[in-house]
């Protein structure tokens, strides 16, 4: 029975003179640690302790309220079982290694998470995908052709484009694939957010109509999509895995077809083993170009990701925030390896809402907003992290406006505004409970406490904290009853539809601060269905830019993993603001 | 003994129906919904509903309860909610046999230090040899496993290089050992200062007395009368804490990249997970019951004199 139990990838682990000559060693080695770690060690230890601590305990908190900007946190936490053994001795040939966490599902109609997506985008694909400039690029599709009228799209797929078992992708999987997508009895839940704009998705998904009539195959290789209006970013849903192809062989061969899927993306699944591994293979047949991977293993078991970075373990990680001033010395042995990278697609924001006292004047909001020090949060409290937010939409981000002037910090100004106010005198008999995510007992972040002190102290403003926990946040952010909240909106695709109109239509579903103009409404709905590119990003930030000035939100940061430690071997990997297949690109020096 | 036995058994499904049903109301009327964690920052509440219906989460808590406890019948623990189309099963028992290795390597390594440690603190009752073993398992007691764990991963793994980082290979893989220290050591004082504490109060009996009067040697009368009686409620304890071991350890396995139970436990709590998290309610009570039975009917092995 002796070993037995490791695995392949584990052989090579087996140390040096198994038995008693390691019972010795050990005992001295833990004594050594001990007397170590009661002597000066102890504050270092503690240090590298509260890494994963903190990520375990905000893990889920995490995870939701930032969406993509998840998959770092969580990929940061995660440990690597594979080439322990094989410590210092550098890389694995041909193999990306990384720690990362057990994806929900591997099912792309299914997963609305980054963790799951992220691996998604890797082994399957869709007719459109994004490229590295964050621009929609064919995928399956070669090329498409929109009506006039805006209506209808109709996609030439690549005729060579093939599953991975070599069988040939048709018009008419799209068509499944997304028929599949849509009935209820898959349960998938971004239906009606990325594929309601076509024609017939509405009957198909409450069971009145067996098809999806806005899907057609016109030949093997021609597919007619119809939408109901002509909305330009209909196109970049598309990229989302809800509009993946499947083989429909391989789907209907029983519940656990995820774990040997057929898929079309540049890597296939190898292996998944779940809560220890996920091993994906090149796919040389790859219609875009083959990786220069061999392989890519990513480590679901948990461990510490920077000690398992600096023991060769892994070939990337993210940085926590303990470990950060060592690396950013230029005179670690690691700041060579380390990259930086722009902010993700995201937006933290500390919302107000519009209808509750004394929210509803619009001259308490902007107070409130030019009493923050946003540039000196962000690099005092945050370590420059984050990118501090004069908007709502994020730097690169489609349509961003980079001369929105957003909120200096003037102290002034926010006085003169609150005595303008019709609370001027009265604000303490409206006590404000700003509720934030998390809790479990960890204290509030720094970069909030920092803001509601300099409320204290520049308005008198007094702000009591609430925390609760991820899933009950979630149910009262959604029935709108916090009146001021924090949380991060992360974009689902690249169009700041995905920003304005969801986050502030009055009819939105999601517009959790009740804010609502007329004005705004218009300039939203009439940017829908524009379809000069130029002039919808014109209306856009017109929009944007009443809501900035009447401030249903304190917008902070654009923040995401910033800084990524990448070993010298590793060479074209990318840290992107979008969800995006990027590991083909990525090269070994061996 | 046999009739006991089977009565204990046959109120265990009843036990374990009141668990299911009060972990399924403070699901049901305690806040949070699982379709909304799944769904994540954009909200729709037509597809939660849409879910919820599906999943049969808006029918009536008693007929919900019924369908569970059907199909629980059946060997169907249900579907997770946030491992989409996973079953429960095939989640949890992988996991907590990994949990329970761990939990047993660390159990080994606290009572095998523990009890001759005792029963030596014991005999040297008062000397320096006493105060010293005691106080010294106190202190690893102390330390909390944010602090051992980090400092076993420095030493043995990075600077001496012996033992790898983290990872998982079962029971016989060297792996084990680093995860095992830091959730066993602390556990050796409980165990030191029990057997301590109740050799102390053997040693001071009458029949102890009269073996050695009767010119047993030394070995026999440590070994058959005093060891034996004092390991009692060691013997309570040790079997008690031998049902935590199927619910993981969050934090260690974390730290040591452990695939236990610990960390989907976690998870589930926070995503609302239903199914799993009633399931885990349900295996962690029907273990205690095992381990409570199993250490009743382990004192009449130990203590001939305990009837039932």
């Amino acid at each position: 029975m002796k070993f037995t139990r490791s695995t392949h990838l584990n052989q090579g682990q087996a140390i040096k003179g198994a038995g008693k000559s390691i019972a010795s060693r050990l005992w001295m080695a833990l004594l050594v640690g001990l007397v170590l770690a009661a002597a000066a060690c102890a504050p270092r230890a503690g240090d590298d302790a509260t890494e994963p601590a903190t990520t375990a305990a905000t893990a889920a908190p995490g995870q939701a309220a930032t969406g993509q900007a998840s998959t770092p946190a969580a990929a940061t936490a995660a440990p690597a079982p594979a080439g322990g053994g094989e410590s210092r001795s550098g890389y694995e040939r041909g193999t990306l290694r990384r720690l990362y966490s057990d994806p929900p599902t591997l099912d792309p109609h299914l997963a609305t998470d980054a963790t799951s997506s992220a691996i998604i985008v890797e082994v399957f694909g869709g007719l459109v995908t994004i490229d590295l400039d964050l621009k929609v690029a064919p995928d399956v599709a070669r090329d498409w052709l929109v009506s006039d009228d805006g209506l209808v799209y109709t996609f030439y797929l690549r005729e060579d484009a093939v599953f991975h078992d070599g069988k040939p992708i048709t018009a008419h999987d799209f068509k499944w694939s997304l028929e599949r997508a849509t009935d209820v009895v898959t349960e998938a839940l971004g239906v009606e957010q990325y594929l309601g704009d076509i024609v017939g998705v509405d009957a198909k998904v409450s069971g009145e109509a067996r098809e999806v009539s806005g899907v057609r195959a016109v030949d093997d290789h021609t597919l007619e999509i119809t939408i109901d209006e002509p909305k330009s970013y209909f196109l970049s849903k598309l990229t989302y895995p809800i509009a993946f192809v499947l083989d429909r062989e391989n789907v209907e061969s029983g519940n656990r077809w995820v774990r040997t899927p057929n898929g079309s993306g540049p890597f296939k699944l190898e292996e998944y083993v779940p809560g220890e591994r996920i091993t994906l293979a090149r796919n040389p047949n790859y219609h875009l170009g083959p990786p220069h991977l061999e392989r890519v293993r990513l480590i679901l078991s948990g461990g510490t990701s920077m000690l398992m970075y600096e023991n060769d373990e892994i070939d990337v990680t993210g940085i926590g925030l303990a470990d950060l001033d060592r690396i950013l010395d230029p005179n670690h042995s690691l700041n060579s390896e380390l990259m930086t990278s722009a902010p993700s697609f995201s937006t933290t924001y500390i919302g107000m809402n519009t209808t509750m006292p004394p929210f509803d004047d619009v001259k308490v909001r902007q107070a409130l907003n030019y009493a923050i020090n946003r540039e000196e949060i962000a690099s005092l409290v945050l370590a420059d992290l984050v990118e501090p937010a004069k908007g709502i939409l994020p730097p690169g981000f489609p349509g961003y406006n980079p001369d929105l002037p957003g909120y200096e910090y003037n102290p002034e100004k926010a006085q003169q505004l609150l005595a303008e106010s019709k609370y001027a005198g009265n604000i303490d008999d409206y006590p404000i409970v700003l509720t934030v995510a998390g809790g479990l007992g960890a204290s509030v972040d720094l970069d909030l406490e920092s803001i509601t002190r300099s409320w204290s102290e520049i308005l008198g403003v007094d702000v009591q904290f609430q925390q609760t926990e991820w899933a009950t946040y979630l149910q009262d952010l959604y029935k709108n009853r916090f009146d001021m909240f924090q949380v991060g909106w992360v974009a689902d695709y690249p169009d700041p539809q995905n920003f304005l109109d969801i986050l502030f239509h009055s009819e939105s579903s999601n517009n959790h601060t009740q804010y609502s103009n007329p004005e705004v409404d218009r300039l939203l709905e009439q940017a829908r269905t524009e379809r000069d590119q130029a002039t919808r990003f014109r209306l856009y930030q017109e929009a944007e830019a009443i809501i900035v000035d009447e401030a249903p939100w304190a917008s902070l940061w654009h923040s995401g993993e910033r800084y990524t430690l990448v070993k010298p071997w590793i060479n074209d990997y990318y840290q992107l603001q979008l969800i995006i297949p990027k590991l083909r690109f990525v090269r070994l020096t061996e | 003994m046999g009739a006991y036995v089977l009565r204990r058994l046959a109120w265990t499904p009843v036990l374990l129906m009141v668990v299911a049903f009060i972990t399924f109301l403070l699901g049901v009327y305690g806040p949070g919904d699982p379709v909304e964690v799944l769904q994540g920052q954009y909200n729709n509440p037509e597809v939660v509903e849409r879910i919820r219906e599906r999943r049969g989460l808006n029918r009536n808590v008693f007929v919900q309860y019924a369908v569970y406890v059907k199909n629980i019948f059946q060997g169907d623990l249900g579907e997770s909610f946030k491992y989409r189309g996973r079953t429960v099963s095939e989640l949890i028992w992988k996991r907590m046999w990994v949990s329970a290795q761990l939990g047993m390597a660390a159990s080994i390594i606290s009572v095998a230090l523990g009890i001759p440690l005792g029963v030596y603190a014991a005999m040297k009752q008062g000397t320096w040899a006493d105060v010293t073993t005691v106080s010294a398992t106190l202190l690893f007691m102390s330390l909390p496993v944010f602090i051992t764990a980090p400092v076993l991963l420095l030493t043995l793994g990075l600077w001496l290089g012996i033992l790898p980082i983290s990872g998982w290979g079962g029971f016989f893989d060297p792996r084990i050992v680093m995860p095992a220290l830091a959730l066993g050591v602390p556990g050796i004082a409980v165990i030191t200062r029990l057997t301590r504490a109740s050799t102390l109060e053997v040693l001071s009996q009458d029949y102890v007395r009269t073996a050695r009067a009767k010119g047993l040697s030394e070995f026999v009368v440590r070994r058959r009368h005093i060891l034996r009686n004092s390991l009692i409620p060691v013997f309570t304890v040790v079997g008690l804490s031998l049902a935590t071991l199927v619910e993981g350890a969050f934090i260690t396995e974390g730290y040591f990249g452990i695939p236990g139970i610990g960390s989907l436990a976690i998870e589930s709590f926070f995503s609302r997970d239903y199914p799993v998290i009633t399931a885990l309610a349900l295996v962690i009570a029907a273990a205690f019951v095992a381990a409570n039975l199993i250490v009743d009917i382990g004192y009449r092995f130990l203590d001939p004199r305990i009837r039932y």
